[in-house]
């Protein structure tokens, strides 16, 4: 039986592209993207698992012609990795935002899409993209099963007590306003993973996963199961990033409002893309370039590093006390996976629950699974790197195995 | 990484494309033109400007990336979102970089109504003759009538007005205008790209000055009736309209906004069609132009402007304004 699987990250104006072979031992075939559709220089990058890699510059117009171009490629002799798109079996696609529709991955039926399109609005940016890939694929290839991955579904076993907002209970009925978190694929797989490599039942684990990328959220882990996450209805709430503020006195910002007279549109890009730790440093978003200017003695750069380990800090210890206690704290996504420092302070903070980090595995590790903490901590920590596209592909076999030839 | 052409990865039923991309062209790139020009290539679309010689080109993308720059000021924008928004906007002399625009939007300046309409009559001529058949050639004119223009063109039905409301980044509608030639492509096609970028459309039958004018004008001219008779000041007249209706602005305040100069146009334009009084220019704002007090642009109308534009309240009174 061939199980070829396609994995599409549909973008507002890029796509990014897996495909796996799940029938031997879910390796990655091939993986690209496509950018700039509908703007002036788009190119498909394809990268085959041999090495091949090429970068195709032409016309594209939409995200149908790109899903075209990207089958076109995949089938191709001089780049291609299957021979027709008859290998096939399924096409997997991440989804920001469920809503409180979906609580798992799903077959994506005609009222499956329905549903999907009903949750636009809680995620005008990206559900409509997610949602261009899905027709494309149904017109493309009619009969292949499609999976919905989504992004929210791994956090909606939180509680009301945890997910409402202290604000009018009408605004919830009226507009879905609750917290729904993100990342949650990859919150579910480092968390799985970690067991896994420790060997214990996930089950019995208290665990929170610090994925710390350009957006950064923490969920606590209790028994496998999400109980709390930082980011929210938006993906603005919790921790500070790369250019978002995180969490932020809601006071404060309709005063900001009314002393610069900016309305909602201002306001949201000054909360996105002008904050967190671009905002504060006035020198990058990016954690390596912040982290050097640091050492040579940038005080705001310094300042946006400290309040960036603080506000982790801070999710750790709440969601320690709300589980009573922690057995792994784990760090993924670029950040979480690079930064030793980063990880050094934070750990050093947690000596009372009996987290003793362990410098020689720490210091130096970047993007590789290891245990970073000393073998007597009674909490343990560990670098995991996500993989939220193999969840997917995981997912997507898992929904359609039964129903190919 | 060697590079390829992608069309030879096209698969065996490649594209019937129902959707066309978006090109837009723009004939002047004055105050207006400018930021119809941001908002359209904000969106995302390519945009290719015509204006009369190479210093007015270099004089409006100057003043294009300045305006961006104040909105980076006010957080709306971002350094990034600047580039992207300067590498789709071209500015030419030549109307035949027009030719593969979907939309080109007539944007001039004219300082008096009298040769109004035969120069965006010629400009209407001359965007025909570069582009592409299927192209929908619009005016951003808001007292002139479209059908009206549109009898100018080989291919009438493709002529449509949308009027822009200045500041139009900020506003969310544009009137569009359709008169008798207009075809329904046209209307489904403008539709469309006013959803591209991000604004709602308020469909009008043929009428100049359409909605927004037509209230504005003597709105602005009743206002002045009212400080020529003392009954009140600029600031407080203002205030009224804004607490007491909820206006954003106030009448004198958005007079020096679309300038006093423009606005004699809008004026002479409805007085000439409709013949109503209420129409008729306020000689106080005849007066203020002969002045030169044009309002914000000139530092000086109802109201001083200082060079970061903040507007203070003029010492004196009445007759003191254009004196």
């Amino acid at each position: 039986m061939i199980m070829k699987i396609l994995i599409l990250n549909c973008g507002s104006s890029s796509i990014k592209y897996q495909l796996f072979d799940m029938h031997n031992n879910e390796v990655l075939l091939a993986k690209g993207i496509v950018e700039k559709i509908g703007l002036l220089g788009s190119f498909i990058k394809n990268s085959r698992s041999d090495g091949d890699e090429v970068k195709l510059v032409g016309d594209i117009f939409d995200h149908q012609q790109g899903i075209e171009y990207v089958l076109g490629v995949l089938t191709s002799k001089k780049h291609g990795s299957i021979e027709s798109l008859d290998e096939l079996a399924a096409v997997g696609h991440r989804v920001v935002h469920g809503g409180e529709a979906f609580n798992g991955s799903v077959y994506i039926s005609d009222e499956v899409i329905k549903t999907m399109e009903e949750c636009v609005d809680l995620a005008p940016l990206h559900n409509p993209p997610n949602l261009k890939g899905i027709y494309a694929i149904k017109e493309l290839l009619p009969d292949i099963p499609q999976a919905g991955v989504f992004d929210t579904a791994f956090h909606q076993t939180m509680e009301p007590s945890t997910y409402m907002y202290a604000i009018p209970y009408s605004l919830y009925k009226k507009y879905g306003i609750r917290k729904y978190g993100f990342h949650g694929t990859s919150h579910r797989y480092v968390s799985q993973r970690a067991a896994e490599i420790l060997g214990k039942d996930i089950n019995k684990l208290r665990i929170i996963s610090c994925h710390l990328g350009n957006g950064a959220s923490i969920a606590a882990i209790q028994n496998g199961k999400s109980v709390d996450t930082s980011m929210g209805l938006t993906p603005v709430e919790g921790l500070m990033m790369g250019t978002r503020s995180g969490d932020f006195d809601v006071g404060a910002l309709t005063y900001i409002m009314h002393k610069e007279e900016i309305g909602v549109e201002a306001t949201n890009t000054l909360i996105n893309k002008h904050s967190g730790v671009l905002g504060v440093s006035g020198i990058s978003s990016d954690m390596r370039e912040v982290e050097k200017a640091a050492g040579e003695g940038n005080e705001r750069a310094l300042l946006a590093l400290e309040m960036y380990n603080k506000r982790i800090i801070k999710y750790i210890g709440a969601y320690i006390a709300e589980m009573k206690g922690l057995d792994v704290l784990i760090f993924t996504g670029g950040i979480g996976e690079n930064a030793d420092n980063l990880r050094c302070e934070v750990m050093n903070n947690f000596g009372f629950i009996g987290m003793i980090p362990d410098p020689e595995k720490n210091i130096g590790l970047r993007g590789k699974e290891a245990v970073i903490t000393t073998g007597e901590s009674s909490a343990v920590a560990m670098v995991i790197p996500t993989n939220e596209e193999l969840v997917i592909a995981r997912d997507t076999y898992a929904i359609v195995k039964d129903m190919v030839k | 990484m060697i590079e390829e052409s992608l069309k030879n990865y096209a698969l065996k039923n490649d594209s019937k494309h129902k959707i066309k991309k978006i090109k837009a062209g723009l004939v002047g790139c004055g105050s207006m033109g400018q930021e119809i020009a941001i908002l359209i290539a904000k969106a995302g679309i390519e945009l290719t400007f015509i204006e009369v010689s190479e210093a007015k080109i270099l004089n409006a993308t100057k003043k294009i990336e300045s305006s961006i720059d104040k909105i980076i000021d006010r957080w709306g924008m971002t350094a990034g979102d600047k580039r992207a928004i300067m590498s789709r906007i071209k500015g030419s002399t030549d109307f035949a970089a027009l030719a593969d625009c979907s939309i080109v939007v007539e944007s001039i300046n004219t300082k008096k109504w009298v040769p109004n309409q035969p120069t965006r009559k010629e400009v209407f001529k001359k965007i025909e003759a570069n582009v592409s058949n299927d192209c929908v050639i619009a005016s951003n004119a808001s007292t002139v009538v479209i059908g009206d223009l549109s009898v100018v063109l080989n291919r009438p039905q493709r002529a449509i007005g949308v009027h822009f409301i200045s500041p139009t980044l900020k506003t969310h509608i544009i009137e569009m205008n359709r008169c008798r030639n207009t075809s329904e492509e046209t209307v489904k096609f403008t539709k469309k790209f006013a959803a591209t970028i991000g604004k709602e459309v308020i469909e009008i039958l043929g009428s100049p000055g359409n909605i927004s004018t037509r209230i504005i004008v003597p709105m602005i001219n009743e206002a002045c009736e009212l400080l020529m008779e003392g009954v009140a000041e600029v600031a407080d007249i203002d205030k009224t309209m804004r607490r007491g209706y909820g206006m954003q602005i106030g009448p004198f305040a958005l007079a020096d906004r679309i300038g006093l100069d423009k606005l004699i146009k809008w004026m002479e334009g409805l007085y000439n069609e409709y013949g109503d009084i209420k129409y008729k220019t306020s000689p106080l704002i005849k007066r203020m132009v002969r002045a030169g007090m044009l309002g914000k642009k000139a530092g000086e109308g109802f109201y001083r402007y200082d060079e970061k534009g903040r507007r203070f309240t003029k010492p004196g009174s009445v007759h003191t304004l254009g004196n």
